[in-house]
């Protein structure tokens, strides 16, 4: 009921902002929400429409591989995408289709080579964020928002500043109804240990945030991939939803169930990087039966196609009758006479000869020809001040709700420190105590810093959001350092205030407001570091496990440098003592504490006879630490720690995205060039199944 | 029952090998050694003590399988198909309460470890292992010790061939660093592990699950011709493409916990069409008869009419356009009982029940011999660590780099007053935060243990030869890591000359690495997940660490709790005690002053250290031993109890059940009970885990 009134609601709301716009020249056969969508871009432009024709002819892709050998993992592929139709590309694994879709939404990787011609409206056209949206098949969301929130922090990342919150709520909503998303707004999405919405609605919300920006051209990559049939049914009539409100939709699908494949508009089959068919879905069935291949009754067509033009066939056919098991079954299936790679070659050929592909030929030329309107769109329309506010906001939220981020930590920080304190209860001046308070600070400063390495998954976790926001230009690198960092501070101040406190009462440190806050500052600073350089690492190392392993090794020498473990005038003065120990944190951490914590006291002597011995002595014979500088300096280098490892974290990502593909491009033409007479054009099926699409293209294992 | 069985079996030794091959080519023909599975009035039901109503997961169904056919239980997610493979193979989790009858011969049957061949939707490998050899370790574990090499090997072959892997035979499975063979390939090598003991009755939970359509159709085509072979196959299939849903011979068709079809798979269209649901000519049927009783369509009509698209809803020629798909379940399910497919099944099954004549074949576990099992188990942990990089190998690397680390840090300590200090700091630091690095191991230990849950549940050896086994296997990795660290350190930091100074030096590192080991080992037993495990882990050396007498000194600790029991639990502080008197026991340090006497290891070790030097640092090593022996033990307790304390917990469980629900007249029905397979919970190694944030 709740539902319906929204609904009733959110449509009346667009009617009313339609209504002004409505000189009846404007876009024909939409509904009534892509009329607001598309409303002001429509009078801005030039007075025409403004949907998006994509049309490429001979495209030719070419890969190389580590060896130096070329690939072409597509051939000579015409075809055209229109508004208002959903075109599916469909074929085996490896057959080329991941790679289309790269080629077409200018997504290649670098070490692919691209001829032939792309044209969006006739021109030539790099397809810029914005324009053109790209689904990628893994839904990186952030499992702790609801769904209205995730689109509604998105909402509020991109959409330009200007627009008033209402039309951007109105959008909110208007999109999640769209999508059918309307009965799980309020649900969270859930992450491995929240339970959440299923994995055809996550699919949903990542179309959902795909479509805000109201891009023309939609490209999505198995959007049906891992669903069970209602799902995908329900993910693909969402999306010939959206083609029919006028945008043009391309998706690549990997064995569609009939009703499924029911909703295609036009299809596109390849195989081995070929054009198969090219044409109306539903007369595909009449192409294959005049090729020869009619399809069997009660049987899924898209089943039936796949079955013609899988080259695995032949393979397990194979396998099977060298098994010594030839108990096949008679069947009436043509394809028992005949390979699957002569029905590849046979339909290759005839879909060249045929009408179809006359037809696509001269359809392209002709759209080809109009010039349409140019289709441009930054990324993010919002202001940096937007984006990094939005962004603190939503992180802040995901933090605190995500039990693994900081509330575990808080738990284990009190049952560590409260370990601590029972330890060490009230050390007091003796002589021992000496020690005690020195290995107290170790301890402190060492281990317990160390524990910050729990919050590693759930970064990496942000992480991926961050990738796939960033690939699609929803913010900047700075906008994401700067909200992570204003986000977690909070939860920090919280964690280090209590242990700091808990600690510093139970052991009974040098007394004193300054004291105490000195301590606690420097246990912020040391924690914050720590999570910085997690950060660093996490830029920098491929996966979790080495994330975690590498940073405990680096915290581990950062320790035995610290003045500790031995102490500062015997750490040797090569490497060790200079730069090592200066670059430790834990270094300046120590440093500091000590002078904190022994200026000032008098310690008994080993026997009672014996004079006192003052914190000063101790601060420089036993510890040896530098009395001249002063205790808050220490703690000044350790924040600046921050500062720099927060910049080397936006530098990596920055060379990571700027200057390793350049790198990979490089290399690749220079395998290229030498390698430029020996040129092996023919793909080799065996190596491409293993890696469908370009974007983890790696070398073939060797036999 | 179960030791006859086995007897009758081992008495014709030569049938083995010889079954198979004659097997292959005469067609079935004899009941001798088929299994012939009934069951009668199947309920299956969650109970809920609390708020809410009991759901029933499967609702009085009868069925029967036969040998020499295949059958596909299908149904949409969450109707029950799980659970009726679950509870025909006598898997049910622990929460849920089974009645009425499952019938293996016309016996009401037990099944236990090892009960049944099983193969779940994952399929759990050790990726190191290449194909052939992962086939003959399974077949060495498990087939009597009695048969002859050439037995076995034509065994393991034959096995290979019948289940098309020869191709990829000496391929490595793969891992999350090593690229292996294909999903659809490893789904096989799981069939060929579960058919090697030649067993009348397979079932299989998903198989064609993730695979593309050739793949998937491989996999079904052999398991048609593993139910060629006379044996009976049961698999539950999701969504099967048109070509694989071809290869079944008979379909179980549930939704909502009830039967909607039942009978030869051919006849399905038929009774679809009478009942007035025709398939579609251009139609895959499976996608048909799941369109029709797939209730969450009716959730997605909804939806799309809801957002204002009801222009665009699809004018198929589906007659259902306008009737919502509970009903047309609800038609389904009635007209199949009234149906002579229902009729016949009663009849059929009658007749199976009331037929004592037949054998009852029991599966058994392993029959080999404990020894050969342990001999085994060791040489594929072994190979497995040896080629698994995340193992040892890394680590090996880790703590030379550590050694050296510590050595140039530490580098030629002397006999100054400071070096007293530093002495004893570098102790500590080899024992706790050396040791703390054997936690990267744990990922893989973790794919290991899911082997061994998975071989256990099969029946196929026992925990303590497993526990017998790692220990063996991972032994010369220690070692060896013990070895190149000490050798490293000792020798750069010059600690107190003499060979067997070094060598309980060595000992000492060997029996700490170790008890981490095994600490982990039992955490990891413990704990649900990967990164619960090193949280935990981590926490408890952090601890060990404190009380060790190096943060602070023995003698300071508070006495109760931390000095009495903690520390003496601490292989730190034996660790350490044992390192301080074996370095310090002897020797001479400048002091304080200059000009003051100089400071022997006895002084330095009772004032400075606070440690007491009534017994020999040998005691302390032999402590260090006891406590690895103690979490060994611990660990196979663990084990033990898990297995134990579950079946007798079920079983009382039960009876309560049985109890309360008597007392309730009825239960209220749930719509839909979402599946606990479709959305897992994964631990997050497997979920993400090993995936880069940022590549």
């Amino acid at each position: 009921m709740r539902n319906s009134e929204a609904t009733t609601h959110v449509g009346m709301e667009i009617e009313a902002t339609a209504r002004p716009s409505g000189n009846g020249s404007t876009l024909p056969g939409l509904s009534p929400l892509s009329e607001t969508l598309w409303r002001e871009k429509a009078n801005s432009e030039i007075i025409g429409d403004v949907s998006a024709r994509l049309t490429w002819k001979d495209l030719t892709v070419m890969v190389t591989l580590s060896n130096g050998e070329t690939q072409n993992v597509l051939e000579g592929l015409t075809g055209y995408a229109e508004p208002g139709t959903f075109t599916a590309l469909m074929g085996p694994s490896g057959s080329g289709k991941s790679t289309l879709l790269d080629a077409l939404s200018s997504r290649l990787a670098a070490n692919a080579f691209l001829s032939g011609t792309i044209l969006l409206n006739g021109r030539k056209a790099k397809l810029s964020f914005g324009t053109a949206a790209y689904v990628t098949q893994d839904d990186n969301l952030i499992g702790t928002l609801t769904v209205r929130e995730t689109i509604s922090y998105s909402a509020r990342l991109r959409l330009p500043d200007n627009m008033p919150w209402t039309d951007k709520r109105a959008l909110v909503e208007s999109t999640i109804v769209a999508m059918g998303l309307q009965d799980c707004a309020d649900t969270v999405i859930g992450n491995w240990h929240l339970r959440g919405i299923s994995g055809g609605e996550k699919r949903r919300v990542s179309i959902a945030l795909e479509i805000l920006m109201r891009p023309r051209l939609l490209f999505l990559d198995e959007p049906t991939s891992g669903l069970d049939s209602a799902s995908a049914f329900f993910v693909t009539q969402t999306l010939r939803a959206l083609a029919r409100d006028g945008r043009t939709v391309i998706a690549s699908i990997h064995q569609p169930s009939s009703e499924v494949f029911e909703l295609f508009d036009q299809l596109y089959l390849l195989s081995s990087g070929k054009t198969v068919y090219f044409g109306q879905a539903s007369d595909a069935y009449e192409f294959f039966a005049q090729a020869g291949f009619p399809c069997p009754a009660l049987r899924n067509p898209s089943d039936h196609f796949l079955r013609c033009i899988n080259s695995d066939f032949d393979k397990v056919k194979a396998t099977l009758k060298g098994s010594m098991k030839l108990r096949f079954e008679g069947s009436d299936d043509p394809l028992d006479r005949i390979t699957t790679a002569e029905a590849i070659r046979t339909l290759i050929d005839f879909y060249r000869s045929s009408q179809h592909s006359y037809a696509a030929t001269q359809k392209v030329d002709e759209i080809s020809k109009v010039k349409g309107t140019v289709l441009e769109a930054g990324g993010s329309e919002a202001s940096f001040l937007m984006q990094s506010y939005t962004l603190t906001q939503r992180s802040f939220m995901n933090m605190s709700r995500d039990f693994g981020y900081y509330w575990l930590r808080l738990v284990i920080y009190i049952v560590v420190t409260i370990c601590i304190g029972t330890i060490y209860l009230n050390v007091g001046t003796g002589y021992n105590s000496i020690l005690a308070r020195g290995s107290c600070a170790s301890f402190v400063f060492g281990f317990v810093t160390f524990m910050s390495i729990g919050g590693f998954p759930s970064f990496v976790e942000d992480m991926k959001v961050f990738q796939r926001e960033r690939l699609n230009g929803h913010y900047g690198v700075t906008a994401f350092v700067i909200s992570n960092t204003l986000s977690a501070m909070p939860f920090l101040i919280l964690i280090t205030f209590l242990s700091g406190t808990i600690c510093y009462f139970m052991v009974r440190l040098h007394p004193g407001f300054w004291h105490y806050v000195f301590f606690v500052l420097c246990l912020y600073a040391s924690v914050t570091v720590v999570e910085s350089l997690m950060m660093a690492i996490a830029s920098i190392v491929p996966n979790f496990l080495m994330g975690i392993i590498i940073g405990a090794g680096i915290q581990g020498i950062f320790m035995l440098v610290s003045g500790y473990f031995r102490l500062p005038h015997d750490i040797p003065k090569p490497v060790w003592r200079y730069p090592m120990s200066y670059i430790s944190f834990h270094f300046w951490a120590l440093q500091g504490q000590y002078q904190n914590d022994l200026r000032g006291l008098i310690f008994d002597n080993q026997t009672p006879d014996l004079p006192k011995i003052p914190g000063e002595y101790i601060l420089e014979k036993v510890f040896q630490i530098d009395v001249n500088r002063s205790k808050w300096i220490n703690l000044s280098v350790i924040f600046s720690m921050i500062v720099i490892y927060r910049i080397i974290f936006f530098i990596m990502i920055k060379i990571n995205e700027d200057v390793t593909p350049w790198v990979r491009g490089y290399l690749a033409r220079r395998r290229m060039q030498q390698k430029s007479g020996a040129q092996n054009t023919t793909i080799a099926p065996d190596v491409l199944t293993q890696s469908p699409s370009l974007r983890t293209y790696v070398s073939p294992p060797t036999k | 029952m179960e030791i006859e069985a086995a007897a009758t079996d081992r008495s014709k030794p030569s049938n083995w090998g010889a079954a198979t091959e004659t097997d292959r080519d005469a067609p079935y023909t004899g009941f001798d050694r088929g299994s012939f599975l009934a069951w009668q009035d199947l309920r299956v039901v969650l109970p809920n003590f609390g708020k809410g109503p009991t759901k029933r997961l499967l609702n009085g169904l009868n069925g029967y399988a036969e040998p020499g056919r295949i059958m596909a239980i299908m149904g949409p997610s969450g109707s029950g198909k799980s659970t009726l493979l679950d509870a025909l193979a006598g898997r049910l989790s622990k929460n849920v309460v089974m009645t009425g009858n499952v019938l293996l011969n016309g016996k009401k049957k037990g099944l236990g470890y090892g009960g049944v061949a099983y193969v779940t939707q994952e399929d759990v490998l050790l990726g190191t292992l290449t194909v052939k050899e992962t086939v003959s370790y399974s077949a060495h574990l498990r087939l009597p010790t009695s048969m002859s090499k050439e037995e076995v090997n034509s065994l393991i072959d034959g096995t290979i061939i019948e289940m098309g892997l020869q191709d990829c035979a000496d391929r490595l499975i793969g891992n999350w660093h090593l690229r292996g063979i294909s999903g659809g390939e490893k789904k096989r090598l799981s069939i060929a592990l579960e058919i090697l003991t030649m067993p009348r009755l397979l079932f299989l939970d998903e198989p064609t699950s993730g695979l593309d359509s050739a793949s998937a159709f491989f996999v079904v085509q052999t398991l048609r011709n593993v139910a060629r072979d006379g044996r009976t196959v049961i698999s539950s299939i999701h969504q099967p493409s048109s070509e694989v849903f071809a290869l079944f011979d008979d379909l179980f068709l549930l939704s909502g916990g009830e039967t909607v079809y039942f009978g030869e798979a051919k006849s399905a269209i038929e009774f679809f069409a009478e009942a007035g649901f025709p398939c579609p000519r251009k139609r895959n049927p499976s996608d048909h008869f799941l369109r029709c009783i797939n209730s969450d369509f009716d959730i997605v009509t909804a939806t799309l009419k809801g957002s204002q698209r009801i222009h665009d809803v699809p004018n198929s020629a589906d007659p259902f356009a306008n009737l919502a798909t509970a009903e047309i379940k609800s038609m389904l399910v009635e007209k199949y009982g009234r149906s002579t497919h229902a009729r016949r099944a009663k009849n059929r099954i009658q007749e199976l029940s009331t037929d004592e004549g037949l054998q009852p074949s029991t599966q058994h576990g392993s029959e080999a011999s404990w020894w050969k099992q342990l001999s085994t188990l060791t040489k594929r942990s072994f190979v497995n660590m040896c080629r698994d990089v995340g193992y040892y190998w890394l680590r090996i690397i880790i703590y030379i780099i550590v050694s050296i680390c510590v050595g140039t840090v530490y580098f030629d300590i002397g006999y100054s007053y400071t070096s007293i200090l530093a002495r004893g700091a570098c102790g500590a630091f080899i024992s706790g935060f050396m040791t703390f690095m054997s936690i990267g191991g744990f990922p893989s230990f973790i794919e290991e243990m899911k082997v061994f849950y998975r071989e256990r549940l099969n029946g196929y050896y026992g925990v303590a030869a497993y526990i017998l086994a790692n220990f063996l296997s991972s032994f010369p990795f220690l070692v060896a890591i013990a070895l190149t660290s000490s050798t490293i350190t000792y020798n750069m930091v010059k600690f107190r000359p003499g060979i067997s100074h070094f060598v309980f030096f060595t000992i000492n590192i060997y029996s700490c690495i170790s008890v981490i080991e095994s600490l982990m080992m039992v955490v990891a037993s413990l704990v649900p997940n990967f990164l619960m495990g090193i949280i935990t882990g981590a926490g408890i050396i952090g601890i060990m660490m404190m009380t060790s007498g190096f943060f602070r000194l023995l003698s300071d600790l508070p006495k109760p709790v931390w000095r009495y029991p903690i520390s003496y639990i601490s292989y730190g502080s034996w660790a350490i005690q044992g390192a301080y008197k074996n370095d310090l026991l002897g020797l001479e340090f400048d002091p304080l002053i200059p000009g003051d006497p100089k400071l022997n290891g006895e002084y330095v070790i009772t004032h400075m250290l606070g440690i007491e030097l009534n017994h020999s640092k040998w005691w302390d090593l032999a402590a260090l031993f006891v406590i690895l022996i103690g979490y060994r033990l611990l660990f196979f307790t663990v084990l033990k109890l898990k297995e134990r304390a579950s079946p007798l917990f079920q079983t009382l469980y039960a009876k309560r059940t049985i109890q309360q629900l008597e007392k309730r007249p009825s239960f209220r029905k749930m719509p839909s009970f979402p599946s606990q397979r479709h959305q897992p919970l994964h631990s997050l190694s497997s979920q993400d885990g090993l995936d880069s944030p940022l590549q």
